[in-house]
């Protein structure tokens, strides 16, 4: 009886937990469907309900919301900062991995080291050598901002080709295979189960980031925003009032294929973290 | 004997380094020396000839780069432009002239690429004068069977897929790299010390070296200047943010993990999952909607003034008497107190998945036999399970720490357009109580266009993460255990 008890209040306490985090996220869903257009500032729950704000979103684009043109180009940004950034990522996992060169080690360790300082403190050089480059406010250059410093993080996947036998490699260099079609024909197949890991780790940056995109495209027009500078727009002060379940709505759209993807790639994200460190 | 040798290798790299150069340059014959200055004569000479002329033509290219990029440039770094930007609207034609002006920063840019591109040049001629003695060396072996063969341009084409192909591998990452990473960090020195800000914006106006003068200013007090002031407050509010933020939803994290994994604990799958629904929102999206959600006139306040708890707050003085609502994120306190909350919310599902994964590989008969010691849960835990938590997590925890400092999303998108600062002081530096100096950083640029604090207050961040960096790292790499299992 009594552990009966203990259990009931175990789930009870689990419950409130869930409740608290889930609040914010049930209020996004609901006020998505609210047929007020402002912040709904006395009640939870909207007091009409209505489809509009989806409607309004994704067939009536006007000069604040072109959500559909956002969605494009934070799909075609995310896309190819996926295929580069894996393909980078591969190569230096394996060039660390599976080849032995003099200074590797050292080219390891450097790597690393100017990998954990992070990408906002040098934002506003990144910006002017892109806008040299007059890449700023294209496609181009924010596809470049996402995934030309991707060889970097490298860690994970070169952790897991760490565990590939080294006899498999040989057997085939026996065979004549050179080094190419080790990496092609060998190396990436095993991999797969990682590769999936990197393809949305990457596939995910452009639609979580928030600073870059900002730096980058805040003189454009709003057809060429990505998502997360899209909807930031909407809650501007004088349009918050009009927009602001239709930011909501936009939210709610935005994290549906996203929460698939990190919840697939979430068993991998623990060993990401951790094989860093599990050391001992 | 031989292991002295290795030793001597090892403590002097770099003397080493030299010294091959200089043989290769004292023993070199006639070919080698002239490959100083043509770098393709010695290839070209021991019959490498494709190899020798596409050395050569790197080095014309350079030679060109250098006339026509490096020097003008670099002539004009010492100074960082001296033409004033200046346009003159002819009255007969309505066309506006503009004279051919210095842009300072297009010129500080191109002279620290220029700089690179003469390093990186200077080091290929090193390699290229080392492989062309070895090439030397070679070809005037006597015949033998052991005497290695010379290498024909496809074979060394091929090379690069089979024993070199770690270099086909590394070189466009490489090339993203110096672009994204190293380029810009070299920049952000150099702004630093340079008058970069509203009153100097290129093409308009010039800006030119001012020393440490930024630094100084950073540290320095007076009626106008506050920076020191700022920077001060904002320091020791980013450590504190850094140190609450790591450690709150570290323990948060273990034990909600340890909650969940409980026996007692029914569909644990499911309980996680809730859990991480609300961390795979994008979180731009979560956290600009909780800074409506506890807004100065938000939902949450006007469920506290319904409820009474707005008037409890007061009376206890937790609230100031001449507001009727909780100022969430609009205080100073109050918003800290926010942030560090909201950030338990963002962060502990996170750190709950990561410690269910080291959770479930804990020796868990070390557990059980202490408890037949008669050990209670509490003992175990804090004797067994964290000492071993903190063994496997704490290269993460640092890390953790200086990703923290740069925590830029939860602060920038719950205080940004939300809080107002009152103190008159740190307006004058554009900073607020709540800022961290990455945010802070940001609006310098982003807001104000003062790119000279800007960027000494990068490099301060800088030093402090290297610091943290480098204590993690050296315990990462010491256990690095990548030959297990190959």
């Amino acid at each position: 009886m009594k552990k009966v008890i203990k259990g009931i209040f175990h789930h009870l306490f689990l419950l409130i937990l869930v409740v608290v985090w889930l609040v914010p996220i049930l209020w996004l869903v609901v006020t998505a469907f609210s047929g007020y257009p402002g912040i709904n500032k006395t009640h939870f729950f909207p007091e009409t309900w209505t489809t509009a704000n989806f409607e309004k979103l994704l067939l009536h684009p006007d000069s604040v919301v072109q959500y559909g043109a956002w969605f494009k180009n934070t799909l075609i940004i995310s896309i190819f900062t996926c295929i580069i950034s894996t393909a980078f990522v591969l190569m230096v996992s394996y060039a660390f991995s599976c080849t032995r060169f003099k200074g590797r080690k050292a080219l390891m360790s450097f790597s690393i080291i100017l990998n954990m300082f992070p990408g906002v403190l040098s934002m506003i050089a990144v910006y002017f050598v892109l806008k040299s480059l007059n890449l700023t406010n294209s496609h181009l250059g924010m596809i470049i901002v996402y995934s030309a410093g991707s060889g970097l993080g490298y860690l994970i996947v070169k952790g897991f080709m760490d565990t590939i036998p080294i006899s498999l490699r040989e057997a085939a260099r026996l065979e004549g295979a050179t080094e190419l079609q080790i990496f092609t024909k060998i190396v990436i197949p095993v991999c797969k189960p990682i590769i999936v890991y990197q393809v949305i780790n990457s596939f995910l940056i452009p639609w979580g980031d928030f600073v870059f995109a900002k730096l980058m495209l805040n003189k454009g027009i709003s057809k060429d925003y990505t998502v997360a500078i899209g909807l930031y727009n909407m809650l501007d002060r004088s349009l918050v009032n009009q927009y602001f379940s239709i930011f909501c709505a936009g939210g709610f759209v935005v994290s549906i294929p996203i929460s698939i993807l990190f919840i697939i790639m979430q068993k991998y994200y623990v060993e990401g973290v951790t094989s860093g460190s599990v050391k001992g | 004997m031989d292991n002295q040798v290795e030793k001597k290798k090892k403590t002097n790299p770099f003397l080493t380094y030299f010294k091959d150069l200089g043989t290769a340059i004292a023993k070199g014959d006639v070919s080698v020396k002239l490959s100083m200055l043509f770098m393709g004569a010695g290839y070209t000479f021991h019959k490498q000839v494709i190899k020798g002329i596409l050395v050569t033509l790197i080095e014309i290219a350079f030679i060109i780069m250098c006339i026509f990029y490096a020097a003008p440039n670099l002539a004009k770094f010492g100074t960082l432009g001296t033409v004033q930007f200046e346009q003159v609207l002819d009255p007969l034609t309505l066309q506006t002239t503009v004279n051919d002006y210095d842009n300072s920063f297009t010129i500080l840019l191109n002279s620290i690429i220029a700089l690179f591109l003469i390093v990186c040049f200077i080091l290929f001629w090193i390699s290229n004068m080392k492989s062309v003695y070895r090439l030397q060396v070679l070809d005037n072996e006597p015949e033998s069977l052991t005497k290695k063969h010379i290498n024909t341009f496809r074979e060394d084409v091929r090379s690069l897929f089979s024993e070199k192909f770690h270099l086909t591998l590394l070189s466009l990452p490489a090339l993203g790299v110096i672009l994204m990473n190293i380029i810009p960090i070299f920049v952000l020195i150099a702004i630093a010390f340079t008058n970069y800000d509203q009153a100097h914006m290129p093409p308009n106006a010039l800006f030119t070296w001012v020393g440490v003068s930024n630094f100084k200013s950073l540290f320095a007090n007076s009626l106008t200047v506050t920076f020191g002031y700022a920077f001060r407050k904002i320091l020791g509010w980013t450590l504190l943010w850094a140190v609450l933020a790591t450690l709150t939803t570290f323990i948060f994290g273990i034990l909600l993990a340890m909650l969940i994994n409980s026996k007692t604990t029914k569909l644990p799958k499911m309980w996680r999952t809730l859990f991480i629904v609300a961390i795979a929102v994008p979180q731009f999206v979560t956290l600009l909607l909780v800074r409506y959600f506890f807004g100065d006139t938000g939902i949450v306040n006007s469920i506290c003034s319904n409820i009474g708890v707005t008037e409890f707050l007061k009376s206890v003085g937790l609230v100031s008497q001449h507001l009727n609502y909780i100022p969430f994120l609009s205080s100073e306190h109050w918003a800290k107190f926010m942030i560090v909350m909201i950030n338990i919310w963002v962060g502990v599902p996170y750190q709950m998945l990561i410690a269910t994964g080291v959770l479930m590989n804990i020796p868990s008969d070390q557990i059980e036999s202490a408890k037949i010691d008669g050990a209670t849960n509490f003992q175990a835990f804090i004797h067994i399970t964290m000492p071993y938590i903190l063994f496997i997590q704490g290269p993460s925890l640092i890390t953790d720490f200086v990703k923290n400092i740069n925590n830029f999303n939860v602060i920038y998108l719950l205080t940004n357009n939300a809080f107002i600062t009152p103190d008159q002081k740190l307006a004058n530096s554009n900073a607020k109580e709540v800022d961290l100096l990455v945010t802070w950083l940001f609006r310098l640029t982003n807001d104000y266009y003062n790119y000279k604090m800007a960027s000494v207050i990068g490099i301060i961040v800088f030093v402090i993460c290297a610091v943290f960096t480098i204590l993690s790292f050296t315990r990462m790499i010491s256990g690095d255990r990548e030959g297990d299992y190959q």
